[in-house]
């Protein structure tokens, strides 16, 4: 369209400001509404013809918020655009969702000083609904979190992954030998694993792992605790400040209670039920030894365990 | 090399202290708690003469606040924060607003308000003193690393002087610094000078 035409159709500016989805508010240098579109009537109840030629400040039934007025004051005074953001002024102007259930929206505003060609200082107030923003916001934010969580936890049982317990017996190990203190480990593996797969199905035997982990959860009592799934059938146990003894005790309780679950496993060589062995190993205070060495001394302890018959705790010391 | 005087100077560190003061009072108003803003001291450079030391910021990751200003004379106008501080500064202002949780989300646009605040009321000061115009774009915020504020301010054609105010603001017993940088091209500064000149005469 040539400038021409556009001239000659004569723009109706103002049916372009109530096409618009933000809302536009336009007050001369005392304050009073030249403009208000449809956007600002539809979020507040107020029409255009109601607000017209009244100061801003009386137009809506509630008094308006003085950092509200002292901005629109500032944007005139300076003749420089002022923002007001959500964060520091939530609900700065009486408005409304107007899909009937009366929540206040969260607004970002920006108000405009804007020189006309006779010299008039004019201000326009722009107002976006940021009430959707801040849910999308809340949406993202919450599916961080939730790969976040993903990151560091087995999806089938819950239970840390190794990763995770990988980074924390990092940090574990060098405070026990720091601070002098003991760091007990356990390796937990489930007896015949293989055979009740093969018997039951691999959905039973996803069913039987999850069992076990929260059985092993269920025994977890101090939060410096932590249990991780290590492998397939494989479970890891880290026990910070406790003492071999209390490792061992601690062992049996979990070994006895998966024993008390009553799974049955008629294919395992030891019992009708499922059972599992598991392997122990301290580092004492002023011990000295590398994450490897222990991790594979506690896998020893485990080996040991199945070697002398399975469904029992055995332990190796360093 | 700037040709600006001690008298120039003071002039301006006067005049930024008004502004300072405006801001103060503004950012009270919305935190309703006493906020301190002050310009202890002021600088000239060249802008090839800037780096990280010059502007004392340690940490590498700043928030900046940008406008830029046109008019009398044209001026981008940078404020920037540690990204740390900028943290403190607006958990403090928004106190019971919002929860920490939130804060990442609204920090860009409270940045901007009070970016805009302090920008506003320094440059409208100084706009009054000296009697002229001017006019600014949004102000817009970004977070970014001392090198790249620097090679941004350093790429800028044309704009060869920057002024550099150091900004201490206090909120809630808070203190946190910040800089504020202007950047001139040499006949706006030129121009700046001159209205300053101006200005001296009719004291």
């Amino acid at each position: 369209m040539s400038e021409d035409s556009v001239a000659h159709n004569q723009i109706e500016f103002e049916t372009l400001f109530d096409a618009l989805n933000i809302g536009l508010i336009l007050v001369d240098k005392q304050g009073s509404v030249l403009l208000w579109n449809d956007w600002i009537a539809n979020y507040s109840g107020i029409t255009f013809t109601q607000a017209r030629n009244v100061k801003l400040i009386d137009a809506f039934s509630v008094p308006l918020p003085v950092p509200f007025i002292a901005a629109i004051n500032r944007a005139l005074s300076t003749k420089l655009p002022v923002v007001l953001s959500t964060a520091l002024h939530k609900f700065p102007l009486p408005l409304f969702n107007p899909n009937g259930t009366g929540e206040r929206i969260s607004q970002s505003i920006i108000v405009s000083p804007i020189k006309q060609k006779q010299g008039e200082l004019v201000c326009l107030i722009q107002v976006t609904d940021s009430s959707t923003s801040i849910k999308r916001e809340k949406m993202l934010r919450d599916h961080s979190e939730s790969h976040k969580k993903d990151a560091t936890t087995d999806p089938l049982t819950g239970l840390y992954n190794r990763r995770f317990f990988d980074a924390q017996y990092a940090i574990q190990l060098a405070q026990a030998q720091r601070q002098n203190s003991t760091l007990s480990l356990l390796m937990l593996d489930i007896d015949y694993f293989k055979n009740y797969n093969d018997h039951y199905g691999h959905p039973a035997g996803d069913s039987a792992i999850i069992a076990v982990g929260n059985c092993i959860k269920g025994k977890l009592q101090r939060s410096s605790d932590l249990a991780a799934r290590y492998g397939g059938e494989e479970f890891i146990v880290m026990l910070p400040n406790s003492t071999a003894s209390v490792a061992q005790s601690f062992a049996e309780n979990i070994r006895h209670a998966v024993s008390e679950l009553k799974i049955a496993h008629v294919n395992s060589m030891i019992a009708s039920h499922m059972t599992i062995s598991i392997g122990v190993s301290s580092c004492l205070p002023g011990m000295i030894v590398d994450q490897i060495t222990f991790l594979k001394n506690t896998d020893l302890a485990l080996y040991a365990a199945k070697q002398k018959g399975r469904d029992q705790v055995q332990y190796l010391p360093l | 090399m700037h040709n600006l005087t001690d008298h120039h100077l003071d002039a301006l560190s006067e005049v930024f202290n008004i502004g300072a003061g405006r801001a103060a009072a503004s950012l009270s108003e919305i935190v309703s708690e006493e906020v301190k803003l002050s310009v202890p001291s002021i600088e000239f450079r060249k802008c090839a003469e800037l780096s990280a030391k010059v502007l004392s910021l340690d940490q590498s990751q700043l928030g900046v606040v940008r406008q830029r200003f046109s008019g009398a004379f044209n001026a981008e106008a940078c404020l920037l924060f540690t990204e740390d501080s900028a943290l403190e500064i607006m958990r403090d202002m928004m106190g019971s607003h919002i929860s920490i949780e939130e804060l990442a989300d609204f920090e860009q646009e409270a940045m901007c308000e009070l970016g805009n605040i302090i920008l506003n009321a320094c440059l409208s000061a100084m706009a009054d003193m000296l009697d002229i115009q001017l006019q600014s774009s949004l102000p817009h915020y970004t977070v970014c690393n001392v090198e790249d504020v620097i090679r941004s301010i350093i790429g800028v054609e044309d704009q060869m002087y920057t002024m550099i105010l150091h900004i201490d603001l206090e909120i809630e017993r808070r203190q946190v610094n910040g800089k504020l940088i202007f950047l001139f091209s040499s006949s706006s500064l030129n121009m700046l000078r001159s209205q300053i000149d101006r200005f001296l005469k009719i004291l």
